[in-house]
């Protein structure tokens, strides 16, 4: 009783093994961040830590972390220090040591022992059964920590005494690969320091509910920073990448000119000095803006329909089913679509309206979905209110409902183009035209309407045109082997550049809209 | 059996109320406001039957269209504006009704020439399956889809792999676990992350990660399923973490108040009570994933080597062939005749594929909100 009344939650300063098991935690941290550098090749594991080789130094330290959570483990057990672990450490925890110790049986048994066929899976299975054993049968504070330290220990261990060195391979018979310590070693640390830092921050939370949900929690930061490390180090690298392209003979205030940027105005024909991505700039806007003309006034007014006349039935449920088909259908069968039903309507070839429409559709769902919930989320009492007054329902629709659902409707919009101003698969099979465009080829689509007096009376060459658009640039280029131009890669990261920053800018300001109007709704 | 002549007499029931119904509005409506919708919404269908014959005379009807709209925008607003949304309610149907139409109608080829003959029937389409040859040039001809089945399968695996347990984790994070800051900064990281091009993660495969994956486990070239799958599993993250975050949200807050007024963490709480409430819709985020990774293109089209071959072992990841959406994007430009047709029939492959997905994950969601809906 006495230690139980001494739990986490009574007490004020942290004990010495509190202290532990967070430097523990933070040890696994650091080897998992090195470990991941090492992967990343920011640094090699060949290179000597005061003239010790990093292999041994990680194997090391790897023991070391396994070695203090086996500890953990078995000062909780005997009674040294205060926690309140449950009977079991569950049965999430006994699948996953099973499946880890599978693996650790398998490799052993087939890249060690060298047992060939299916021999392998005769200590494999072992292993796991030993695995599943001891981690679902003892007491939770031995179930967690001794399969998780263990782990640690075999690998430090097989690091520290070289067997596997920073010249160890194996060939993957049968697979045509080969896996190398550049990678092994990395990947191994990596697992290990997760499995150790998972059993440190339980011994830290002193097991039962409290260590489940700091393990818990520690394993899910990880996953978050991780997928916020991925996007940060994804957009920097095309920016760095990039920017040299981009910025080629880039001027303010030279030859006369306000702003010279030749990489943006230019084509890439022979004359030009820089050479330019001009016409897939142009053919990007018209195809967002045919694409924006054709789904925006069709989704918004079949979601005023959808929402504010129709009775819930079976036509609403049929609409529904279709739009969220639509909305998960590939880009890839929306340009087949395009290629085998609008390709033969306007001309037999490959059209700038013909992409317009295929993004058109792919348009309408999502301005559909964001837009029917927009309106559904201006309160009753607007209507009603409205109504109340004799005023009649579209006349509500229009001066009170609408402007109301505006703010969702416009971010719906503006996300909706940023994701289909990258869509690639639709314009390959409906619009897309050369490989380098130079600048004449640029579509010139508001100077080349033209009456006729036959059907269809109105037409523009212009739009029934093939022509180039940013992603579809980018795919040539790649298709075609990145040649062409003087320094291709430098250009093709340049058009990279240039498409990530259409996009994103269309996600910053829908995104930025979306707070803009909550903070204006709260105030 | 039984049940069919009622059936038709409900239906004989629903069409006559649906008459009644209709006559009931056409009296009571002003007859201008008749004859103006009539003829706004006759001279739209008019133009589309047009444009799907393709007519010249299509502007004709578009043209009436336009002027009698104008005229009824003036006249009689109301009615023109009910018509006028309800006809761009069945866009999205139609829309639909098309794509099924035009795809399959331009796969029927492929399918008759793959046809082969068990016990005396002809089963068109079946020789796709029974053996693996593609090669669109030397004879006899032959279009298996295996190859590229295998590829999806394999590529959407390990997507899946990556997408479901890290987007279920992000969407836990995001609508239970991070401060209120945190969550405004890590819900539009999320949705950025979906905004970045599929061309742009193939470009950064193809120039970085191929060529690091070719001399880090010395590949005969460095095209492998494993680094596409993960790739696409990095793109259909973001779905996943929306709608699994949507659907974990909408867990109402009393469930969870319940459980932490008991005394149980906050863990406790996610872990016996939201997750398990919650599940279905997490399992429809998860489906609508692999959904999404299925359908990925432009990542794998770079990233693959688009050569119609199975590896072996069959799970062998460090291959990287083809699949049902790489082939029509690499192909699609080159190819004529049952090849053009061929390419179809991967697009109607795909598409059933992935509407069986959306159906599913629909009818999930579904019965999720029915019963959090009961159980208020």
């Amino acid at each position: 009783m006495a230690t139980e009344s001494r739990n986490a939650l009574v007490r004020d300063e942290r004990t010495g093994y509190e202290r532990l098991a967070a430097a523990t935690v933070g040890l696994s941290g650091v080897l998992f961040a090195v470990a991941l550098a090492a992967l990343l090749e920011i640094v090699r594991i060949t290179d000597p830590v005061a003239g010790i080789p990093m292999v041994a130094v990680l194997g090391g330290l790897v023991t070391l972390s396994g070695v203090a959570v086996i500890g953990f483990g078995l000062a909780s057990r005997r009674g040294r220090i205060a926690t309140v672990p449950q009977e079991s450490a569950g049965i999430v925890a006994a699948v996953a040591f099973t499946g880890l110790w599978f693996c650790a049986g398998g490799l052993v048994a087939s890249q060690t022992l060298g047992l060939s066929g299916p021999l392998w899976l005769v200590p494999a299975v072992a292993a796991g059964a030993v695995a599943f054993a001891g981690t679902a049968l003892p007491r939770e504070d031995i179930g967690s920590t001794a399969p998780a330290g263990a782990v640690a220990v075999l690998v430090g261990l097989s690091l520290l005494t070289g067997f596997i060195g920073s010249n160890w391979s194996w060939p993957l018979g049968g697979f045509n690969a080969t896996l190398f310590a550049d990678v092994v070693v990395p990947f191994l640390v990596m697992t290990s320091a997760l499995v150790t830092g998972w059993a440190a921050a339980k011994t830290y939370g002193g097991y039962g509910a409290r260590g489940r949900h700091v393990g818990a929690y520690v394993l899910i930061y990880l996953v978050v920073l991780a997928i916020l490390g991925v996007l940060v180090g994804l957009i920097m690298f095309v920016v760095l990448k990039g920017a040299p392209g981009l910025f080629r003979g880039f001027g303010l205030l030279t030859d006369g000119a306000l702003v010279r940027w030749p990489f943006l105005t230019n084509g890439a024909g022979l004359l030009a000095d820089v050479k330019g991505i001009f016409p897939a700039i142009v053919g990007t806007v018209w195809l967002v803006v045919g694409a924006v003309l054709v789904a925006v006034p069709t989704g918004v007014g079949a979601a005023v329909f959808l929402a504010e006349y129709a009775e819930q039935g079976r036509f609403t449920q049929v609409v529904e089913v279709a739009t969220n088909g639509l909305w998960s259908t590939p880009s890839i069968v929306f340009g087949l679509f395009g290629a085998a039903f609008l390709i033969p309507r306007f001309g037999n070839q490959k059209s700038i309206i013909a992409g317009q429409l295929t993004l058109g559709f792919m348009l309408l769902p999502l301005v559909l979905i964001t837009s029917r919930e927009a309106l559904l989320a201006v309160p009753d009492e607007y209507r009603d209110a409205s109504a109340a007054l004799g005023v009649s329902k579209w006349q509500t629709i229009r001066s009170v409902v609408l402007p109301a659902a505006i703010p969702g409707v416009t971010t719906g919009v503006i996300l909706g183009v940023g994701r289909i101003a990258g869509e690639t698969a639709p314009i390959l099979l409906t619009t897309g035209g050369g490989v380098l465009p130079a600048k004449g080829s640029a579509a010139a689509v508001l100077g080349s309407f033209q009456l006729s007096a036959s059907p269809p009376f109105v037409s523009n060459p212009a739009l029934l045109d093939a022509s180039s658009a940013l992603p579809y640039q980018l795919f040539a280029l790649i298709t075609a082997g990145l040649g062409g131009v003087p320094n291709p890669e430098q250009f093709a990261w340049g058009v990279a550049l240039t498409l990530l920053l259409v996009v994103l800018s269309f996600y910053a300001i829908g995104i930025a809209t979306r707070y803009y109007f909550r903070r204006k709704l709260h105030q | 059996m039984t049940d069919k002549p009622t059936s038709v007499a409900g239906l004989q029931a629903t069409v006559g109320r649906r008459v009644g119904r209709a006559r009931r509005f056409v009296e009571e409506t002003d007859p201008e406001g008749v004859a103006v919708v009539g003829l706004v919404l006759g001279s739209i269908l008019l133009g589309f039957v047009g444009f799907l014959l393709t007519a010249g005379w299509t502007a004709v009807p578009l043209a009436v269209a336009l002027l009698a709209s104008t005229y009824g925008w003036f006249r009689q607003q109301g009615l023109l504006a009910r018509a006028l949304t309800f006809g761009m309610t069945t866009v999205t149907v139609v829309t639909l009704g098309l794509i099924v139409v035009f795809i399959f109608v331009e796969s029927i080829p492929a399918f008759r020439y793959e046809s082969l003959t068990v016990f005396g029937v002809s089963v068109p389409g079946l020789r796709m399956v029974t053996q693996t040859r593609w090669d669109a040039v030397t004879d006899p001809v032959r279009f298996s889809l295996l190859p590229m089945i295998h590829g999806t399968v394999l590529v959407t695996l390990i997507a899946t792999a990556v997408a479901g347990p890290l987007g279920v984790a992000a969407a836990l994070f995001i609508s239970e676990i991070a401060p209120p800051t945190v969550r405004e900064l890590v819900k539009p990281a999320v949705e950025i992350l979906a905004g970045i091009p599929s061309i742009v993660y193939g470009f950064i495969g193809f120039t970085i990660v191929n060529p690091w994956a070719g001399d880090a486990f010395a590949l005969n070239g460095g095209a492998t399923y494993l680094f596409v799958g993960a790739m696409v599993g990095l793109m259909a993250l973001p779905t996943v973490v929306s709608v699994a975050e949507d659907a974990l949200t909408s867990v109402p807050d009393s469930m969870k108040n319940g459980s932490l007024a008991l005394g149980a963490t906050d863990w406790q709480s996610m872990t016996s009570i939201t997750v398990p409430a919650a599940f279905s819709g997490v399992s429809a985020a998860v489906l609508l994933g692999v959904g999404r990774a299925i359908g990925e293109t432009m990542a794998a089209t770079v990233m693959l080597r688009n050569v119609p071959r199975i590896g072996e072992p069959l799970y062998n990841v460090f291959y990287g062939y083809e699949t049902l959406t790489s082939v029509i994007a690499s192909d699609y430009g080159s190819a004529n005749g049952i090849h053009e047709h061929a390419l179809f029939a991967a697009g109607v492959i795909l598409f059933i594929t992935v509407m069986v997905l959306s159906l599913g994950s629909q009818y999930i969601q579904v019965r999720m909100d029915r019963k959090l809906g009961g159980g208020n």
